[in-house]
This record gives structure tokens, sequence and C-alpha cells, in this order.
């Protein structure tokens, strides 16, 4: 069947009008479903998720096997340009059933760059990795957290539970930034916050600055002070201050992270009982190029030493030497397989040898 | 004989088609990059920014910075994966690949540093219509492919088709 030349011409035409009209339906979708465009301040919702699963092996250990990591869960919500509300809530496996926790809850009012004031429950902004990974696996090149930012970590406090002020600071090539806290401070259980109210009068309080120079793109320094009293269960109380500093090199090939943290604890009312911490530890890690680039090897090292005198740990048994030799493969664009191996030495009692595999993935389109 | 006719008709289906396919071939491929083209970083018109240096320009795109000096809040579009104009920016801007600079965002929400991830545009037509539609907004696109209804922003102080203008 012969279709005239001018059937033709307009199927052509049809064809480039609708390409034309297609994009109009779509910048039509996103200032509906957005708010932006039109001060609507309705929440713009943002969900996500984290999780992982893995195996550990230990020399000598009999309980050899799978291990259900952490199930993150993440809201974020926008009301209008400078409000919004965001929440982390995790799941973690127990011996028997799983606990459940309100990670962060953070309340924040963005003024401009130089003043974001929030509130409410956060990971520590001490160093850089308990602020910058928080519960995403899948985040971080390593199967886990340096011993020190572990969960439950006894030597830094990894929830804070307050206010925060934090912004830009004008330093020109410097890239100058700022973050100021004043909050509840430890629980008398020192590894957990004082999530429903301070159990003493005085606040913690911290400070940190970072530098992310213009001119070394990818370079990020931080520095860091952080002061509290804690009410023991005994009945005393200890001054704790802590100071972290940090650089790292975030472009992964290569990807360097240094940090290290000194705490002074000091009996409140006999300045004689005192001790020390000083923990570091020195990341590695190389993103291959050509067809290996989904590969990351990585190495770190660690250290943690305890003063036996210190009136809030030294009786904790802390003291920590860990290697780590591993390989991240990004087998997929949200989802990474990590194989490594780790030698460590627990408070003196000898080096033990172990083998992790984890598969973590993040759930969000991006 | 009707063999003939058929595979004469089939042959001459097979040229209309390619016909057909060869004139829309320049719509569909409109936003593809040839050597020498520049992008154009564009904004709404009423925005009283007229000139960025390369690493403000980074740091925006980066979210360190996320107010214009009007306090608006600056909304950042991107192409879609696979348009050679966000190639071409991941590679100048970020530096970063896709697979790092999917991290880098996922990273950045997930810090709660940033209150949404940047908009995802399909084509030139919808990034120009968004950066009308939207104060504050940022963008990218062809420097030929822009209309008068936004404002071209000055990199390092050149335009788009001045000597020594870095996103080319």
């Amino acid at each position: 069947m012969n279709r005239p030349r001018h059937y033709r011409l307009t199927t052509f035409a049809l064809l480039v009008a609708a390409l034309g009209s297609a994009h109009a339906e779509d910048t039509e979708e996103v200032l509906s479903t957005s708010g932006l465009g039109h001060g609507d301040e309705a929440p713009e919702i943002i969900a996500m998720g984290f999780g992982d699963v893995g195996y550990i092996s230990k020399d000598g250990s009999s309980e050899d096997g799978f291990a259900v990591g952490q199930i993150v869960a993440h809201i974020n919500a926008t009301m209008g340009d400078s409000f919004g509300v965001f929440g982390e809530f995790s799941m973690s496996a127990r011996d028997s059933d799983y606990h459940t926790s309100v990670e962060r809850l953070i309340v924040k009012y963005d003024f401009s760059d130089r003043y974001k004031l929030s509130a409410g429950r956060y990971h520590t902004p001490i160093g850089y990795w308990n602020s910058g990974f928080h519960h995403g696996a899948w985040l971080q090149t390593t199967v886990s957290r340096p011993e020190v930012f572990k969960f439950g970590s006894k030597i830094v406090p990894i929830h804070f539970v307050g206010a925060l002020m934090e912004g830009l600071i004008p330093s020109g090539r410097l890239g100058l930034n700022y973050k100021v806290g004043l909050g509840n401070g430890r629980h008398s259980n020192i590894a957990a916050a004082g999530d429903s109210g301070d159990i003493n009068s005085d606040k913690a309080w911290m400070v940190q600055i970072n530098a992310k120079p213009v001119d070394y793109y990818g370079l990020n320094m931080g520095l860091g002070f952080y002061n509290d009293e804690i009410p023991l269960l005994n009945g005393t109380d200890v001054k704790e201050n802590t100071v972290s500093a940090y650089a790292v090199w975030t472009k992964e090939s290569p990807e360097l992270l240094i940090e290290y943290l000194h705490s002074e604890h000091e009996q409140v009312n006999d300045s004689s009982v005192n001790g020390d911490v000083d923990s570091w530890y020195a990341q590695l890690a190389y993103r291959l190029s050509g067809k290996y680039h989904d590969w990351k090897p990585y190495v770190r090292f660690e250290r943690t030493r305890v003063d036996d005198s210190d009136p809030l740990l030294g009786a904790e048994g802390l003291d920590y030497d860990g290697s780590i030799l591993g390989v991240r493969w990004d087998f997929n664009s949200y989802a990474a397989i990590k194989a490594e191996y780790r030698n460590e030495e627990f408070d003196g009692g000898g080096r033990e040898n172990n083998f992790r595999v984890q598969v973590s993935f993040a759930l969000v389109r991006m | 004989m009707f063999n003939q006719i058929d595979n004469l008709k089939c042959k001459l289906s097979l040229i209309l088609v390619g016909v057909l396919l060869f004139s829309v071939a320049p719509v569909l491929n409109a936003d593809e990059l040839a050597v020498g083209d520049a992008i154009a970083i564009v904004v709404h018109k009423d925005l009283p920014v007229d000139n960025l240096t390369l690493e403000e320009l980074r740091s925006i795109f980066l979210a360190d910075r996320q107010f214009w000096e009007n306090r608006t809040r600056i909304t950042l579009l991107v192409r879609a994966p696979q348009s050679d104009e966000r190639s071409f920016v991941l590679e100048r801007i970020y530096q970063m690949s896709e697979a790092q600079f999917r991290q880098y965002w996922i990273a950045k929400m997930f810090r709660a540093e940033v209150p949404r991830g940047p908009k995802i545009v399909l084509s030139t037509g919808m990034a120009l219509d968004l950066v009308v539609a939207i104060p504050g907004s940022i963008s990218f696109t062809r420097a030929d492919a822009v209309t008068d209804d936004v404002k071209v922003i000055r990199v390092d102080g050149l335009l788009p088709g001045d000597e020594g203008y870095v996103l080319k």
C-alpha cells in the first residue's frame, strides 16, 4: 500500500513534536513533586536504606558463621528552603532477637552557608569517621569501623544529644568550616549518650574546625576539642578533655584516612587520679584503573593505649593493636563485596587472626 | 514476478525507514557534544550573580556552598546519566567517575549535609525550563542551546565563546 508523501512528513512532524513536548511534562512533574519554584512547604521526603550481611571466621573459634549486620533506614524531609528533619533508625542482630535504635534524629534550620542550626541526636563530630560514615557500611571502604570508633565504644562518645551550630568560615582558598555543639554528654553508662536528659548540670561542649583547601581538591583536615564532666556510678565525677585531629584525601586513587585522638581524664575531687588515652589509625586504599576499576584494595593499622591509672577507662582493658588487609569489589552501582583479613590484639591478650566477608548495599536511587 | 515485486517493496520500505531514522537522528542526538563545544553554566535570570571562579562553581556543584549571596537556596540541576554534558561536568568540575558521583551524593544526604540531592533533568529543554521556573537554580548545557530566558554565568571572567574559556 502506497503512503502519500504528506503522510510521511506528518508522521515525522508528530514525532518531533512529541519529543519536544516530553520535557514539558517532566518539568511539570519535578515542580509538582518537589515544591520547588512555587514556595510549597509540604514535606519532600527522601527515604534511604543501608544494610549488610557477612561471614566471620576466627582463629580457634567454634562460632564461625554468617552474621546479619545492621539494617538502617533514613528519612530526610525538607520543608521549604531552610527547615528539615533527618532521622536514622537501625536494627541490629542480637543472639535471639533484634535491637532497634534511634541513631540520629535531627531538626535543622539553615539560615545561610555560614549559620546552620540544628538540635537532636547526632554522631558526635569528633574526628572524621564518626560523623563521616555513620551506619552506612556500604559508604566505608572497609568491613568495619576502626576499633576506637566502633559502635558502643567507651573511648569516644559515639552519640551526642544537644544542639549544633555549623557553617562556612569566610577564609578564601582555605575553605574553613566550623561546628560548635552543646549537649548532655555521656550517661553514667559511659558508652551511652544522655538521651532523655542530662544526668548532671555540666553540659558537654565541643568545637571542630576543618579545612577543605580549594587548591588541593579532595583534601580535608580537621581539629577538634570535646569537654565533658561524667558522673560515675561510684559517686565520683571525672573531667574529660579530648583533642582530635585528622587528615583525609577522599579521592580514591589513592584514598587516605589518618586520625589521632588524645583524651585526658581526671577525677574532679582529686586531680592526682588521672590518666590519658592515645589512639590513632591510618587507612590507605587505592581504586584500580581500567578494567579493574571496580576493585579497591586497602590496608589499615590501628593502635589504642589507655593508662592503667585512667579513672574512667583504666580498668576497661581497651588497649588494642590491629592490622587489616582487604579488598573491596563494587560489583554493582549500589552494592559491594569486601573481603578482609585482620590480625588483632586486645589488651595484650595475644594476637588473633580472623577473616571477614561482607556484602553491603545502599537502597536509594541517585 | 510477484516475488520480484515483493522484494522491491521490501527494499523500498527499508530505504524509507532508513531515511526516517536518518532525519530523526539529529533530534535524538541533539545533546551530543562535538569536540570544541563549550558548556554554558546557566542560572535564573533574576539571580544577582554574573561571574564565578571555577573553584566557586565546584563548591556549588559539590553542595559545599548551598546558598547564593541573597540567601536563596541553590537548586542544582544535573543531566541524567549517559548525557555528554553530564560526562563533561563529571570529568571537569567534579573530577569523579559516575560511581564516585553517585556515592558522593548518597553520602552527602546520609550525613544530613544537604536536604536533597541534585535534581535530575532529562534533556536540555527540561534543564532550561526548570532554571526559568526555580529561583536559585543552576544548571549546565551546550552553549549553542542556551535561550534568552536564562542567564549565562561567566566562569573565571569568561563566557563560552571567549578564548580560554575553561569549560570547553
